[in-house]
């Protein structure tokens, strides 16, 4: 493209209006270079081609009309101004699409080359500015978080110098101390810490913001977590003669979450609410199940305090609020920034975080966390598939889980899946389960699934034979063989059956959570198995099956 | 009982000698650095038990350091607690990885950091740098 002709692209599907602009363009001495089309489709495919400085849109296409025309052309190039052509009768659409961006509007038949030629130099040069200005916005919030960050960081060595000696003669280690300096010192300490709580704020909001918050969720105890922060929050509690208490649900499930990042926000909503809570006040904890949502996990902090006022309620997880009528004036609220902090942190681990409260009576902050499945962490898959004769299959089946288990638990997870399996066998099956101990970051199974029980027999040992020649491989037997053939049409609802157990099972019941889950990873192997066994053969037999021939994973 | 020595190492003066009169009352002897290149002197002339170190230093930052404490054979098993004002979400793990057996953020919990050196001065302390 010329540089110094501009290309303007035209849309505008009447001819006579068509020539008209071109008429008031050279008027205009215009130097602009003018591509015209007349439908929508064809402006937005010359867009994708080559872009324009600018886009003199008629609304009123054959293929679409009015608001629907210049939204269509904003939101495919957002960054190239727009000139709405309207006709007389159209201003007031004409209007609403500079409202909504366009950078002007002129209307057909009303305007001369002048006016043409000044309004295309003006949008172009209001949207370049525009640009700009999104730039300039850009850097100056990136300049903010990088301050933030560079500021919480230097404020810690003067602060760590004033804990240092403050701690020195509070310890006695300078001198020894008279009771009321003792206390003294023990309340510039105090400040040290509130100081210390701020700066670790800060740098949070900041990361929250940038987008730079890590967590790191993995299986916890939610039940210990929450006795952990009533036991760090007793003392701040008894200050003030509150009463702090937990209530946790008998067979609460195991919580996938970052247990120190739940900490976290446990240990600033239980702080909130003794601050905002008179003395002889209580608090309390809640971890629970709710009927019509089992695979999450519901944390509630309650109170007896003051309560947040309506106007309050939707700016509290702002940053910076710092609610007013604490009961303690002479507490420093901090920040205002740990609800803010909070509610990132829930939202990085898939929950959510919410409030109840009213004036006068209290208030009930509330989140929600995933629980823990084995069902949608592990997953089975068959790796090696063996119909090694008419009715018997051999499968490897891997134990994939999405996130990093540590080794014992998944040993102990393989070996509750191979006891549970055990279990699913039902008596005209055939499941020989010898398992695979692999230092991968899986658990293999091998599963022979027969319904020949005569040849199978014959089959399993020659199996285990070979099994046990495989270097690092340790088979700790074959499972139980069963005593009657397979009944495909029976296993084909029994199949249904586990198809549908291992749905209900897999979201954690409250009774048995974990046995439950294993059942359900069972219950996927046990019809993967099933289906196998009920597939037509695909290749000829192989009675002859020697492991170390195939391609391990 | 000869006293057990602590190196430590930190630009910050006033920290130093902050440290120095809490280590000593509980029964150290205490040496100090205040630079990377001082720091590896000092180590090699005094054979510290443990030491304590900075990250941000002049000539020659902590991880500078422990890399070289890494090659000198005697200094190697040395264990290293780091103190530092860097965020432990950006440096705690290279610190580590470094060599360091723990990781604490200043101002530190005088109580946590006198545990962490009695742990690093176990005998059998599984705290040497790799």
């Amino acid at each position: 493209m010329n540089a110094t002709q501009p290309h303007v692209l035209l849309v505008e599907d009447n001819p006579g209006d068509a020539d008209l602009v071109r008429l008031r363009l050279v008027e205009g001495h215009s130097q602009a270079k003018i591509h015209c089309v007349n439908r929508l489709s064809d402006a937005l495919a010359a867009l994708s081609q080559e872009e324009p400085v600018l886009i003199l849109l008629d609304l009123n296409l054959p293929d679409s009309r009015g608001a629907d025309t210049f939204r269509k052309v904003m939101s495919h190039s957002p960054n190239i101004p727009i000139v709405v052509l309207s006709g007389q009768d159209d201003e007031a659409l004409a209007i609403n699409a500079v409202h909504h961006g366009v950078q002007d509007y002129l209307v057909k038949g009303g305007f001369s080359g002048q006016q043409l030629e000044r309004s295309i130099r003006y949008a172009v040069e209001r949207q370049a500015l525009l640009a700009a200005l999104e730039v300039t916005r850009k850097e100056q919030i990136e300049f903010k978080n990088r301050l933030l960050s560079h500021v919480s960081h230097e404020l810690r060595t003067p602060l760590t110098c004033i804990h240092q000696y403050v701690s020195l003669m509070a310890d006695g280690l300078s001198g020894p101390t008279t009771p009321e300096q003792d206390e003294h010192l023990k309340i510039a300490l105090q400040g040290v810490s509130q100081l210390q709580a701020m700066i670790r704020d800060l740098l949070e909001a900041t990361r929250a913001e940038s987008g730079t918050m890590r967590v790191d969720p993995r299986c916890f105890d939610l039940a210990n977590l929450v006795q952990q922060a009533v036991v760090m929050m007793k003392p701040a509690a008894q200050k003030k003669s509150i009463g702090l208490g937990a209530g946790i649900d008998a067979g609460l499930p195991l919580t996938f979450a970052d247990p120190d990042r739940v900490l976290e926000v446990l240990i600033n909503l239980i702080d909130n609410a003794i601050k905002f809570t008179p003395a002889e006040g209580s608090v309390l904890v809640n971890a629970r199940m709710v009927e019509t949502d089992p695979g999450t996990v519901y944390v509630s902090v309650s109170d007896t305090g003051c309560g947040i006022s309506s106007e309050a309620r939707p700016l509290i997880f702002e940053r910076l609020y710092q609610q007013p009528g604490a009961s303690d004036s002479s507490v420093r609220m901090g920040l205002g920034l740990g609800l803010f902090i909070s509610k990132e942190l829930i939202r990085l681990q898939n929950g959510k975080i919410w409030v109840a409260t009213e004036p006068g009576m209290g208030s009930t902050f509330s989140f929600t966390l995933p629980a823990y499945s084995l069902a949608t962490l592990l997953t089975p898959v068959i790796t090696q598939d063996e119909r090694l004769r008419n009715g018997i299959v051999m499968l490897r089946i891997e134990l994939r889980s999405s996130v990093t288990l540590p080794h014992s638990k998944r040993k102990d997870i393989a070996r509750q899946c191979l006891e549970t399996l055990q279990r699913c066998v039902y008596i005209d099956k055939d499941l020989v389960l010898p398992p695979m101990n692999t230092t991968g970051p899986v658990e293999t199974f091998f599963v022979v699934a027969s319904t020949d029980m005569e040849r199978s027999a014959i089959m399993i040992a020659r199996i285990r034979g070979q099994l046990e020649r495989i270097p690092g491989l340790s088979a700790p037997g074959v499972l139980t063989i069963a005593a009657a053939p397979l009944d495909l049409d029976a296993d084909s609802s029994q199949a249904g059956g586990a198809g549908s157990a291992a749905d209900d099972a897999a979201s954690p019941s409250p009774a048995v959570p974990l046995e439950q889950q294993v059942q359900a990873v069972a219950a996927r192997i046990t019809t993967m198995v099933v289906q196998k066994l009920n597939d037509k053969p695909r290749c000829a037999n192989n009675p002859n099956y020697a492991p170390n021939q195939k391609s391990r994973e | 009982m000869a006293k057990q020595k602590i190196l430590v190492v930190d630009d910050d003066n006033n920290l130093v000698q902050a440290l120095r009169v809490r280590l000593v009352a509980n029964d150290f002897d205490i040496v100090s650095a205040g630079d990377g290149y001082a720091a590896t002197v000092t180590a090699q002339k005094e054979r510290p038990d443990l030491i304590i170190l900075d990250l941000g230093l002049p000539a020659g930052d902590g991880y500078l350091v422990m890399e070289r404490l890494h090659l000198h054979p005697k200094l190697q098993s040395v264990p290293v607690i780091v103190l530092s004002a860097r965020d432990p979400e950006t440096s705690q793990q290279r610190a580590l990885m470094a060599g360091a057996f723990a990781y604490f953020q200043k101002p530190a919990d005088n109580d946590e950091l006198l545990q962490a050196i009695r742990v690093g001065l176990e005998p059998n302390a599984k705290t040497a740098s790799a």
